[in-house]
């Protein structure tokens, strides 16, 4: 250690330089500039001034903020489990090596790769009122057609739908690369001890990605955060602002109404709350393998 | 070897250095829809129809008969203000815009767009050849800060053929409209029986426009000066209330299309699936069009009216109007004068792009023989003196439209009380205006 350190020269430091800049640029000083922003009164086109915390004051009393929050954490505590689960479950299914498992992976991992603006106008054919898939099967089956994207409730629902379809190539994908990491002898002498299929899956296959699933949580807690493109295009937020998350308030608040600040003061909390969960969450997984071990 | 190298860089650079010279390009960022799959070579107007037909085959036309100049067109998703916004951010603006009369407001304040008089008397294009209307949209401290292209309003599109089996046409085959607020609902309900389908077709979802610009007419309708100060809205008014109320009465009976939004709403009118569509003057082109082929739900029985007035305060409709303006930015005297004879270009052809449906902004227009001849447009005639737009010292006023719809649209399909919904439009509405 003492060696290597003597034999260290600060211009090793320069193979970290090429990330290191990009990482203050793109990350760590629009992280100051936006809290620099949310202090002031500004817009988009010229120089504000200094408001201390009067954006924050106006953004927590703002009832559309409330409720943009509100959205965005129902969204993710119902969007995360299912993209778990269903993640999971896939990852299961498909977790052998034939060609059908392997066309399967290959179709499931589709979805992900398409643009959001194409996977909103998929999934606008199924909602759509009139001409939609859902519509013309309710009708085919007799009963009345609902307005998916414009009933309160069933809009926040329908974008959830659009995305958990959207984002589950990934969670399978990392999934299934956890589950070919499980040692074979594990289920060798699961197989001696004659376990049933459930007592291996909770006992040997659960407890041995749990590392994962936890990452996958993280990760999609922190995307899911971030919904936007599919709630503007598919409900534009509506009705009554019943499908609009945060992002999309921030978004509004900025581009649409011009009061840069507010919407910076917005990004702060979705910041903070962001990264409370990544916290959170990276707690909980460190605190489990602590006790394991 | 060497002298090849050379030489074939001397003729690139040569190149280069002529096409350079030999046009002029100017970045033309508008909204009226993409459809290069159909135009994009059309330089023969006359063929185009609507919208985005005309314009795309008039820019074309443009080009053509300027081989100097380049026009690069950007085509935005309506209204396209947000990614102008951000151009402008990050001083990356187009040259020239489509922009609505009532955004002008907006970057005229700011200092964003240049005021056009010089490059208009450069091509000796006088504002009285304007209407009083269009160019009272662009005009802001004595000045024109745009090219006015049309004013338009929301109509009454109808389809002849469902009125004639709801009974609702007179024996001259005109149809019968409301003048009253009962009148409407009686016909509304008498159209649903006879036919089994809406009245209305209207755009109640994904868009907040139609519920604004129908509060506005409805309001104005009713004397209602809700903008008596251009800092705040007044909207807790019974008059206010009262077109909400008749708003939701007409959801609540069944007599309006519900969830649809702006594309499934022209595609459920030309499709028959109601009598009247509440849909602005830049589809009766398309309509006609339509009404012209046989086989379909409006073969032959097609005809527009303005908003029937129905309130007996004064007849009114909102209006508003589309131009094009000049970002602030630094520009070659060469590309400057590109515009000019761009500008010119348009307001010389008035009259094409009045064939989509809208009010020419041009008055010669109105005498030409062929805009005369043109479908309905006798019938459309008087919202040069009703239509009316908001106080043009209003800021925001596209934000503005997207709370009225918000929360208007609450109250119409029952998530909100009405009084809750216009307490709320008028606070949120008020607090933007109070924090620009």
């Amino acid at each position: 250690m003492a060696e290597s350190y003597r034999r260290s020269q600060w211009s090793n430091g320069l193979f970290v330089l090429p990330y290191l800049s990009f990482f203050l640029v793109l990350l760590v000083f629009p992280l100051f500039w936006g809290v620099w922003l949310s202090l002031h009164k500004v817009d988009l086109f010229g120089p504000g001034r200094f408001v201390g915390f009067g954006n924050y004051v106006r953004v927590l009393a703002d009832p559309v903020f409330l409720q943009a929050l509100r959205n965005s954490v129902i969204f993710v505590l119902v969007s995360v489990p299912s993209l778990v689960a269903l993640g999971l479950f896939l990852a299961l299914a498909l977790n052998k090596t034939t060609r059908t498992t392997s066309f399967l992976r290959g179709l499931f991992f589709s979805s992900s790769v398409l643009s959001v603006t194409i996977v909103t106008l998929i999934w606008r054919f199924v909602f759509i009122p009139g001409d939609g898939l859902l519509t013309v099967i309710s009708e085919q089956i007799g009963i009345q057609p609902v307005n998916f994207l414009s009933t309160s409730g069933w809009s926040l629902f329908s974008v959830g739908v659009a995305t958990v379809w959207w984002c589950l190539g990934l969670p399978m994908m990392l999934f299934l690369a956890a589950l070919q990491q499980i040692p074979t002898d594990l289920y060798e002498a699961a197989a001696l001890d004659n376990a049933s299929p459930w007592r291996v899956l909770t006992r040997v296959t659960l407890p041995s990605i749990a590392r994962t699933i936890m990452l996958v949580t993280i990760i999609q807690i922190v995307m899911q955060f971030q919904l936007f493109g599919q709630a503007q295009i598919m409900t534009n937020g509506g009705p009554n602002g019943s499908s609009r998350p945060l992002v999309m308030y921030i978004y509004e608040v900025g581009f649409m109404r011009w009061d840069v600040g507010k919407a910076a003061a917005a990004s702060e909390f979705l910041f903070l709350i962001i990264l409370v969960a990544a916290m959170a969450q990276y707690v909980v997984s460190t605190r489990k393998s602590e006790a394991s071990e | 070897m060497r002298r090849f190298l050379l030489s074939t860089a001397a003729v690139i650079a040569l190149t280069c250095g002529t096409s350079a010279h030999a046009q002029t390009k100017i970045e033309l960022q508008r909204f009226f829809g993409a459809c290069d799959a159909d135009y994009a070579t059309v330089t023969d107007v006359s063929k185009a129809v609507g919208e985005c037909g005309i314009i795309t085959s008039l820019v074309n036309k443009f080009e053509a008969d300027n081989p100097d100049i380049d026009v690069n067109v950007t085509t935005v998703e309506w209204p396209g203000y947000d990614q102008l916004n951000a151009q402008m951010a990050s001083g990356a603006a187009p040259d020239v815009v489509s922009m609505h009369y009532s955004a002008i407001s907006d970057y005229q304040s700011r200092g964003l767009i240049d005021p056009i008089d010089d490059v208009l008397s450069a091509q000796g294009i006088s504002p009285d050849s304007f209407t009083d209307a269009a160019r009272g949209g662009v005009t802001k401290e004595d000045k024109l800060y745009g090219l006015p292209f049309d004013n338009w309003t929301m109509l009454f599109h109808v389809n002849l053929n469902l009125m004639k089996e709801a009974g609702l046409v007179n024996a001259d085959g005109t149809p019968i409209l409301p003048k009253s607020v009962d009148e409407l609902i009686a016909q509304g309900k008498q159209f649903k029986e006879k036919t089994g389908k809406p009245y209305l077709v209207q755009i109640l979802a994904n868009e907040t426009a139609a519920y604004a610009r129908v509060l506005y007419t409805l309001l104005q309708q009713q004397n209602s000066n809700f903008f008596a100060d251009p800092t705040k809205i007044t909207l807790n008014t019974p008059e206010a209330k009262n077109v909400v109320e008749l708003m939701k009465k007409i959801k609540d009976e069944g007599l309006t299309t519900t969830g649809l939004d702006y594309a499934a709403s022209v595609t459920a009118f030309t499709n028959g699936d109601g009598g009247i569509a509440i849909n602005g003057t830049w589809l009766i082109g398309d309509f006609v069009a339509q009404s012209e082929k046989d086989g379909t739900a409006l073969a032959k029985g097609y005809t527009v009216y303005p908003v029937p007035q129905l309130y007996p305060g004064q007849d009114s409709t909102y209006a508003d109007g589309h131009s094009w303006v000049m970002p602030h930015k630094d520009r070659t005297p060469e590309q400057t004068e590109a515009i000019g004879k761009l500008f010119k270009f348009l307001a010389d052809n008035d009259y094409e792009w009045a064939r989509t449906g809208h009010l020419p902004a041009v008055k010669a227009v109105f005498d030409k023989p062929e805009f005369k001849a043109l479908p309905h447009r006798e019938n459309i005639a008087e919202i040069a003196q009703t239509g009316r737009s908001l106080p043009g010292a209003v800021q925001r006023q596209f934000a503005i439209q997207d709370i009225i719809g918000e929360e208007v649209g609450a109250a119409v399909n029952g998530d909100k009380t009405i009084d809750e919904a216009l307490g709320s439009a008028e606070s949120r509405i008020n607090d933007l205006l109070a924090n620009i």
